[in-house]
């Protein structure tokens, strides 16, 4: 069975994280979150993957290739315009060579059991559903004993706590409703599927798989603690004698943890990076390749992307680093519960650090207040408070 | 310079061979051929480019046989040029990389025994050869041609109703793939990784016998060699092009992850004293041809500024030939494929000159890097690409780590400098993902140049050799005559080429020349000519006298050249695409040049 993956997309609301990638490419246990559903299809032998691509498709082309190293055979199609996720449906429909198929959200956390059940229990169409805390962010499903009935994208009222994962199974017969007019326009599939419910029936399967999805910056820390789970163990760089690697670690290959750190895991340090001597790292952390951190740091729960390189003195918690952010000494974020504004909705978060955009550089001495959102490419120099939400390339003073 | 393969099993041969073919097409494409052991020897051969010509090749039956990939040196690109070469019983095949010096005379003595010759290549004498001393051993033949001849070679051989491949190397590249009941040889490791990643390398010299069964190896003196065969940790798919337009591009856009892997160990290794070891030291030389020689021009730069060693680059083809006066102890070969045939024959004069020998290389295993003193491999991966990018940028990382490492050796560089060095050059991958971000920006700004016959690339300082690196990628790739020159040499001469129709590159960051360069600048376009600028965000000054301005990310001057150098391959790709250019094939070139 072939399985079409939907990445052409941006995920704006994760703004500044994909400046220069897909969300689909952000990277939890140092590896992409397209990584973990390509590998879920996989290992449930669906191994024929077509994947529509868009935004920054470069980055997924660059690490996915032909899908060999992933056991997997990949192709792309490209969106050239974001026209919405049917109008990218219908751009795969050639390929499908009119079989049976899955269709799979290429920007959520998910684990193979999903992939496992929607095989199992599938009957015509089919949609993979989950239990959510948070179903407002979601799409909500109304159901009649397994099939829908409803389907409302983020309801500003509670209607129920079962939400789309955007997992499905298409019989091949149900692809001519692909083919209608409406995928000239700006459509998602569940828009297009919620307009349909009571002629086509829609079999919902509950899966008792993890399904996770960051929709908000401070999502991110969330999916990247269920990532640690699928991240091993092993050391592969120097440990020096002195440094303390408790529970689940795991150091990349060209990488030195100077003497005196101690790193309690579930954490993942990748390749060629340089810690200590004398940092502190808690649960759940995940550190991309090249990444500095230097001595007398603290790390509490944060997800620091590749080629970041954290002063001495820094204490950071429950925060998110972008790629290449560079903070002089005795950077302060501590985390703490916060009002947080996006899209002119208002967040009530318990317990958050800061989020800092690619390639933003910080002089020594700063602190960010809990919520803080910080742009791509910013400017913060010596010994400034920063709060709120700071666009690109701003310079704080 | 061309590939060869060859292929002995279970499989449809010709299938195998066209595969091994398209992953060697870099080595040459003007013209292609092969041979299959079918009942009888079947040959199809023709001028043009494989994918071109792969519909007519017939899939005959056979599971032996052997193909070939032409860049014409001796003899042009024809039909009857084209490899393999058959002779006049019809029985013997050959596939031939290399050139045969003394084959005039041969051809002659050939001749008059009444060969008849069909093509105008130096190749042909060994099929004929092999046929004057054929008596039933296809290896014992092609050793007996092979005495007769001087020069250099890569030859695979095969006879009719016999199931072996007979090699041989002589300063050419061959490498013998190890598979289960099938066996493959080829010039380069690219075309077996579909079969196999256990390799046996051919030495100076070697030669072997290739059956679907085994391999028997042989040295110069003709006695059996036994020696454990290398994994070759590649794998195919890095060799694909992945959903990108060409393979340029994709090499442009991989220099992210190619500058992580350069420096990955290798900065730790930096500190314990690796790579170079401790030595007395007054001078350094590095010798070097095409991309290579501009990154050991910047290599001066770097250290000159970091070591205080005077610093002397050579071009490989002069270097051999000059008369070698007061070298240093220390010389630095570069080389991407490690098979640069003036840059092989460099190092050995380097070594009999009492030098000790420094290979910065991409390729493990390659001939330089066996018979250089000392190795430091780039880790760039494959590069398919003609025009180097992945390949040049990982020798600049290599540069500044030898920077690094002398200049700690030497104490000119203390502990802190070292490590704000390093912390930089941490930083190198995004620095270089910041230009790739922009790549549409340059796709517009390069529309100046797109029509243009000349263009001049200028520069000051490390940027200089810089801009004549930028100024190869244009010519090379988009057959636009491209000069790089030094900014303050302007007014020695060019000043008087330039005009409305003569649009000019000019990179201007933020470094001590900075002044001096809006000053060239202004006069550029005081005679009219459109200039293109390259400098640092936010540089209003340069924008403001500039017809256009690409902005790179602010780095240390010293840094300069790999973000700048990243948006010159842009701007070299960018006009090739828009003029309709063969991008990753252009005319008349081969990526490594194994010929002299």
């Amino acid at each position: 069975m072939k399985a079409v993956i939907l990445a052409a997309g941006e995920g704006k609301r994760l703004r500044p994280f994909t400046m220069s990638r897909p969300k689909g490419m952000i990277t939890v246990g140092n590896r992409p979150i397209l990584e973990y559903i390509v590998e879920a299809l996989v290992s449930n032998g669906v191994k024929d993957i077509i994947m529509v691509v868009g935004y920054r498709r470069d980055t997924i082309m660059l690490h996915f290739q032909d899908g060999k190293k992933f056991d997997a055979s990949i192709e792309y199609v490209i969106q050239e315009k974001p026209l919405g996720t049917a109008h990218a449906l219908s751009l795969a429909g050639p390929r499908l060579n009119g079989e049976d198929f899955l269709i799979v959200a290429g920007d959520n956390m998910i684990d193979a059991q999903l992939i496992t059940d929607l095989l199992a229990k599938r009957s015509g169409l089919t949609m993979v559903v989950a239990e959510s805390e948070s179903p407002s962010k979601y799409g909500v499903v109304k159901m009649e004993g397994d099939r829908i009935v409803g389907l409302v994208e983020k309801p500003e009222i509670q209607i129920g706590d079962i939400i789309n994962t955007g997992i499905y199974y298409f019989p091949h017969k149900m692809v001519e409703l692909f083919n209608m007019p409406a995928f000239r326009k700006e459509l998602g599939i569940t828009q297009l599927l919620s307009g349909m419910v009571s002629e086509v029936e829609i079999r919902a399967v509950k899966s008792i798989g993890r399904w996770n999805d960051a929709v908000y910056p401070w999502d991110l820390l969330n999916v990247n603690t269920q990532a640690l789970d699928f991240t091993g163990q092993g050391v592969k760089g120097t440990v020096e004698t002195g440094a303390v690697l408790k529970g689940p670690v795991n150091v990349g290959a060209g990488t030195r943890i100077r003497s005196g750190c101690y790193i309690e895991g579930p954490v993942t340090i990748g390749e060629g990076c340089d810690i200590g001597p004398n940092v502190v790292i808690l649960p759940s952390t995940s550190i991309g390749n090249g990444v500095q951190i230097e001595p007398f740091s603290f790390i509490s729960h944060c997800l620091i992307m590749g080629n970041a390189i954290i002063g001495s003195h820094t204490h950071l918690s429950r925060s998110v680093i972008g790629d290449g952010v560079r903070a002089k000494a005795g950077l302060f974020v501590p985390s703490d519960s916060c009002i947080v504004r996006a899209e002119r909705e208002v967040f009530q978060l318990s317990d958050v650090g800061a989020h800092i955009g690619q390639d933003t550089v910080i002089g020594s001495r700063v602190v960010i207040s809990p919520g803080t959102v910080v742009g791509a490419g910013c400017r913060i120099e010596d010994g400034v408070r920063v709060s709120g939400n700071l666009e690109n390339k701003s310079v704080v003073v | 310079m061309c590939g060869i393969v060859g292929y002995v099993g279970e499989r449809m041969a010709v299938d195998v061979l066209l595969d091994g073919l398209k992953r060697l097409e870099y080595r040459g494409y003007d013209s292609v051929g092969v041979a299959i052991a079918s009942e009888e020897l079947k040959l199809f051969k023709d001028k043009g480019e494989l994918s071109k010509i792969e519909a007519q090749i017939p899939r005959w039956e056979g599971k032996m046989g052997i193909g070939h990939t032409r860049w014409a040196t001796c003899g042009r690109p024809s039909k009857n040029n084209a490899h393999p070469f058959i002779d006049c019983t019809g029985r013997i095949v050959l596939v031939h990389n290399g050139i045969i010096e003394n084959h005039i005379p041969l051809r002659k003595q050939l001749e008059d025994e009444g060969h008849v010759f069909t093509s105008e290549t130096d190749t042909e004498v060994l099929v004929h050869l092999m046929e004057r001393y054929y008596k039933g051993d296809a290896y014992a033949a092609l050793m007996a041609a092979l005495s007769q001849v001087l020069g250099t070679y890569a030859v695979a051989a095969m006879v009719e109703g016999d199931d072996r491949i007979v090699v041989a190397r002589k300063e050419n590249p061959l490498v013998v793939g190890l598979g289960v009941g099938e066996n493959m040889v080829a010039s380069d490791v690219t075309a077996l990784l579909n079969l196999t990643n256990r390799v046996l390398y051919l030495l100076e010299g070697e030669s072997a016998i290739v059956t679907a069964g085994g391999v028997t190896l042989f040295d110069a003196e003709g006695n059996k060699v036994r020696r454990d065969p290398t994994t070759v940790t590649w794998t195919v798919d890095d060799a694909e092009k992945g959903g990108f337009e060409h393979f340029m591009l994709k090499e442009i856009y991989e220099q992210p992850a190619a500058i992580h892997n350069s420096l990955l160990g290798s900065l730790d290794e930096i500190y314990a004293g690796a790579v170079i070891p401790d030595m007395e030291i007054n001078s350094v030389k590095l010798v070097a041809c095409g991309s290579s020689s501009h990154a050991a021009m910047v290599g001066k730069y770097i250290i000159e500024a970091m070591a205080r060693l005077p610093t002397t680059v050579e071009l490989a083809s002069e270097y051999r030939y000059s008369p070698g006066t007061g070298e240093g102890p220390l010389t630095i070969l570069v080389t991407q494929s490690g098979e640069t045939a003036d840059t092989l024959a460099a190092a050995r004069e380097a070594r009999q000159r009492g030098c000790r020998t420094l290979a910065v290389t991409n390729l493990v295993g390659s001939t330089i890097s066996r018979e250089a003193d000392h190795v430091f491999y780039t880790n760039a991966g494959p590069e398919i690409s003609v025009a180097a990018t992945k390949s040049y940028i990982t020798q600049l990382m290599a540069m500044y780590l030898l920077g690094l490492r002398l200049g700690t050796m030497r104490q000119t560089l203390d502990r802190t400098e070292v490590r704000n060095l390093s912390t930089e050059l941490r930083s190198m991958p995004r620095y270089v993902s910041g230009v790739l971000d922009r790549a549409s920006e340059i796709e517009e700004a390069v529309n100046m140049l797109v029509p243009a016959h000349h263009v001049f690339y200028l520069g000051r300082n490390i940027n200089y050799p810089t801009m004549l690196e930028g100024a190869l990628k244009l010519k090379e790739i988009s057959y636009i005559h491209a000069e790089g020159y030094a900014a303050g040499e302007l007014k020695h001469g060019p000043l008087a080429l330039l005009d409305a129709t003569t649009p000019v590159v000019a990179a201007c960051v933020n470094d001590h020349t900075r002044e001096k360069m809006l000053g060239n600048i202004s006069e550029v376009a005081a005679r009219d000519s459109p200039v293109l600028g390259i400098g640092v965000e936010g540089d209003r000054e340069l924008e403001a006298i500039t017809d256009a301005m690409i902005s790179v990310p602010k780095v240390p001057s010293i840094l300069s050249p790999v973000p700048l150098t990243v948006v010159l391959q842009l701007i070299a790709y960018y006009v090739a695409k828009k003029r309709g250019c063969s991008i990753d094939r252009p005319r008349n070139l081969a990526k490594s040049v194994t010929v002299e």
